[in-house]
């Protein structure tokens, strides 16, 4: 019987299912994703990547708020502000570009963490995993072309 | 990453190899089985990578092949023991044969050199030679026996780690990565993760990269002594390969190993012995220009001036030991040097680094400054 039981989230795996980029992923293939994912803190008004940095990570917003804005500049150079379950920095998973917009905490903020290389490795171990986050993705950068065609100047990175 | 290591970064990493050196020349009965893991854990990996790939989870994947492997080792020593213990006294009675097929081939080769130079024979060059190793033959065993049986005893408690060390690297490598990301500060956090994917990669492209440059060599020297007819030439050629896995005085053995061994087979013919010798020095130059290069060198990315003046200062500072180990320390010393002298001359990190400590004070202090 123990066999074969429907998995039961446990609540660290809620809270990942509720994130948009794993939505899609079974409770085991979650694990698995949870043992690639990082998890830092953030103070507000602390930065957590530059404008031209070399991007090596995507960050997930697991509670607080992220301010996307140019560099320097939070005030009049601002973006976008992101809450929780929203995702940036995603196109340092794809390729080497600098990052295209400086990202601070808007307010104390946890954020998921996964690295470009630990991606990578899912590709080759974990296909069915990594297609599904990459499905996820590509309909999340399909959103954000959306938004930018729809609303010119609202664009970040 | 962009990499521009000044010259004050590469003093540093220098300097650290050798400091490591010497501290690892303190602790050899730790460093030797750490090294022999990492071995097998990268030579483990794609098997268990393979095994993830079929659905296994990284647990039960390590599970398999590391228990495995360990399985595989208990049963050839449960099947080796006794084979061994059988066949001691005909090992004896080979090595005293191997040993006087050498002293008898070096006499042949000093009394020909007597007939071609005249000084040779007035120095009577042949009997002083034979004379000091028919001395050190008969007292090697009495002195030299009993320190090497108490060595092996002391070191298989600290060998038998080696397989365990593998297991749990394969299981737990990630909670390492994990570990280490949590214990930096957000300023240098993708960095870090930057450099132990780099580490990670380094090591891996050079424990696998000697894997197949022992698997070439084998092939190399067993089929180069095959031709010239000496038996046992598979045994022969893997033995000498990872004798080699010493620079220069695993070389210089494994040739000794293999004059021997043609010396005793062929008595009557001196030539076998050369020959023997001229396959060895040939595949140690296709090792040095083909091989090595192919496997080992592309993983280190490292300059054959450097790579040669740093195996002798391995070899002044740590022995052996230091041959061995000042490869693989160098390529991670470089890698570690490099990134962190990037965050260090970083100023923006820096900044960075700095207003979070006093966000953080801040913090801290938000309700005492009232």
């Amino acid at each position: 019987m123990f066999l074969f039981s429907k998995e039961e989230d446990s609540p660290r795996l809620k809270q990942l299912r509720a994130l948009s980029l794993f939505s899609t992923l079974s409770p085991r293939e979650l694990k698995t994703v949870d043992g690639l994912l990082h998890e830092r803190n953030y103070l507000q008004d602390e930065v957590i990547f530059d404008q031209g940095e070399e991007g090596q990570a995507l960050y997930i917003i697991e509670s607080g708020k992220v301010l996307i804005c140019r560099q320097g500049r939070p005030t009049e150079g601002k973006i976008a502000e992101l809450g929780p379950s929203r995702l940036f920095g995603e196109l340092a998973l794809l390729d080497n570009s600098p990052r295209a917009a400086q990202a601070r905490a808007a307010e104390n903020c946890t954020l998921a963490v996964l690295f470009r290389a630990d991606f990578l490795g899912l590709l080759e171990t974990h296909a069915v995993i990594a297609s599904k986050i990459s499905l996820q993705l590509a309909r999340h950068i399909g959103q954000r072309l959306r938004e930018t065609v729809t609303a010119p100047g609202s664009q970040s990175e | 990453m962009n990499r521009s290591s000044g010259p004050v970064v590469w003093i540093g990493i220098i300097v650290s190899t050798c400091l490591l050196l010497f501290l690892f020349k303190k602790i050899l009965w730790l460093v030797v089985p750490f090294l022999l893991a990492l071995i097998i854990y990268y030579f483990l990996q794609p098997a268990t990578h393979r095994l993830v790939l079929h659905g296994f989870s990284r647990k039960s994947a390590a599970a398999i092949t590391g228990g495995g492997f360990i399985l595989l080792l208990l049963i050839c020593v449960a099947l080796l023991f006794p084979w061994i213990s059988s066949h001691a006294v005909g090992w004896q009675v080979s090595l005293a044969r191997y040993v006087e097929g050498g002293s008898l081939l070096l006499q042949k080769t000093m009394a020909g050199l007597e007939t071609q130079f005249s000084f040779l024979e007035r120095a009577s060059l042949s009997r002083n030679v034979s004379e000091q190793m028919a001395g050190f033959t008969e007292t090697f065993a009495q002195r030299h026996l009993a320190d090497f049986v108490l060595t092996v005893a002391a070191w298989l408690p600290s060998l038998l780690l080696a397989p365990f060390l593998a297991f749990f690297f394969l299981r737990d490598g990630r909670r390492f990565t994990k570990f280490i990301g949590n214990a930096v500060p957000n300023a240098f956090f993708e960095r870090t993760l930057y450099l132990i994917h780099e580490m990670d990669k380094t090591a891996r492209a050079y424990f696998q990269g000697l894997i197949n440059l022992t698997i070439l060599d084998t092939i190399a020297l067993a089929v180069g002594l095959w031709v010239i007819g000496l038996s046992g030439a598979l045994m022969l050629g893997l033995v000498c390969a990872v004798l080699a896995w010493v620079p220069y005085v695993g070389s210089i053995l494994g040739c000794l190993l293999v004059v021997l061994v043609a010396a005793t087979d062929f008595p009557l013919d001196p030539w076998m012995a050369y020959g023997a010798i001229i396959v060895f020095l040939l595949v140690r130059l296709l090792d040095d220009f083909v091989f090595m290069p192919l496997t080992i060198g592309r993983s280190l990315r490292m300059h054959p001036l450097l790579t040669v003046l740093m195996i002798f200062v391995g070899g002044a500072v740590a022995g052996v030991a230091g041959l061995m180990l000042v490869l693989p320390l160098l390529g991670i010393a470089m890698v570690v040097g490099e990134t962190v002298g990037l965050i260090v001359t970083d100023p923006r990190l820096q900044a960075r680094y700095a207003h979070a400590r006093r966000l953080r004070t801040q913090q801290a202090a938000a309700d005492l400054q009232a």
